[in-house]
């Protein structure tokens, strides 16, 4: 498979070795923030949609309990967790948090990058989820779909 | 389903690293898509460009992991190292601090690669010449010494970009013609990818050790 941002994935010992830290650090009641950050960073490139679902909640945990005056540390919880959830497939979802990124930060690059990739990967698993069904009428379902979910996500 | 049949012969994997600010998504943005990013916001994490180039007649396709600067990634962005067959290591020529940086990402770069892994230095920003903090003598000496390739570059008028990541491919390439990198050995940053059968490619006529570039 070609390999880019949506399918790559984090080697075993290092997220063995981000997990450790966390628990320990956990343990002693002197969990760091940049601690949970690199474990969740590790668990959304995972390739078990558990460990996605886990880094997700901990991004979100994050998120909600960062300083309000912190705008470079929410800009990449915001990014991770559309990344984990373009992973688990949770596309809408993960649009939206691509959405809210451009929404403060317009012109950047790699957002807009990621946002191509996963409307590209809505695509391909939609027409994939076509050929599967068969059948005319089912495509043509399909495709009404997904351009509703896609209309749906561009108005908001 | 069978996969669509490869358009290039080989994948060399390749990272960009370097302090915060010295233009290293500049580079990468300029080398895949031939434009400069004027106001270029701090990566988050890593980024990752591809382009297929011809090297010696073979196409080959680099995936570029484009690592963030900024010091709060760096516990992670390490374990991108491993298995690089290129290392792009950037400086910003009108930053002496950058500079200074260098021996320590030089240092991380021996530690986490193999010792196949090509190290190109790469000193951006040669446009602003009135602005210029190391001289190009003392960069290329420092180069000469721990072996490493190196050119000033600018992703703003593209002077000498393609010329980096090129280069970086030919030496690359150069190393498994004479062995050094061995295709075989898991972490070598390149992968082979044998011709469908039925369809001919030039290469498959050439001798091995008819490179000449």
């Amino acid at each position: 498979m070609e390999e880019d941002i949506l399918n790559e994935i984090v080697s075993s010992e290092d997220l063995k070795k981000f997990e450790k830290k966390y628990h320990i650090e956990l343990a002693a009641g002197n969990l760091q923030r940049q601690t949970r950050f690199n474990y969740a960073w590790c668990l959304v490139r995972s390739r078990y949609s558990a460990d996605i679902r886990k880094g997700i909640i901990l991004l979100q945990e994050l998120c909600r309990t960062e300083d309000l005056s912190n705008e470079s540390s929410k800009r990449d919880y915001l990014y991770y967790l559309a990344l984990g959830n373009a992973r688990i497939k949770e596309y809408t979802t993960a649009l939206q948090y691509t959405r809210a990124f451009l929404q403060v930060e317009p012109g950047n690059q790699q957002v807009a990058t990621l946002e191509t990739l996963i409307k590209k990967k809505m695509e391909t698993d939609g027409i994939k989820g076509i050929a599967l069904a068969g059948g005319v009428a089912l495509a043509v379902g399909g495709i009404v779909t997904l351009g509703f979910a896609l209309a749906k996500g561009k108005s908001k | 389903m069978s996969a669509p049949p490869y358009s290039y012969s080989y994948i060399f994997k390749y990272i960009i690293i370097g302090d915060m600010g010295v233009g290293k998504s500049c580079l990468l943005h300029q080398f895949t898509e031939k434009k400069f990013m004027s106001d270029c916001p701090h990566t988050i994490g890593v980024e990752f460009g591809t382009r297929i180039i011809e090297v010696c007649g073979q196409q080959i396709k680099l995936q570029i992991w484009d690592t963030a600067g900024q010091e709060r990634f760096r516990a992670v962005t390490r374990s991108y190292y491993r298995g690089a067959a290129g290392a792009l290591m950037v400086y910003d020529t009108t930053r002496r601090s950058t500079y200074n940086h260098l021996s320590s990402w030089l240092t991380d770069t021996r530690n986490l690669t193999n010792s196949s892994t090509v190290i190109f230095l790469i000193g951006n920003k040669s446009d602003l010449k009135d602005q210029r903090d190391v001289a190009y003598e003392e960069a290329k000496q420092f180069a000469d010494e721990n072996g490493l390739m190196f050119v000033e570059a600018s992703a703003k008028t593209g002077d000498n970009v393609e010329e980096a990541f090129v280069e970086t491919a030919k030496k690359i390439f150069q190393r498994i013609q004479d062995g050094r990198l061995d295709l075989n050995a898991t972490e070598s940053g390149v992968q082979h990818k044998p011709s469908q059968p039925g369809r001919t490619t030039l290469t498959d006529q050439s001798p091995k050790n008819t490179c000449t570039c």
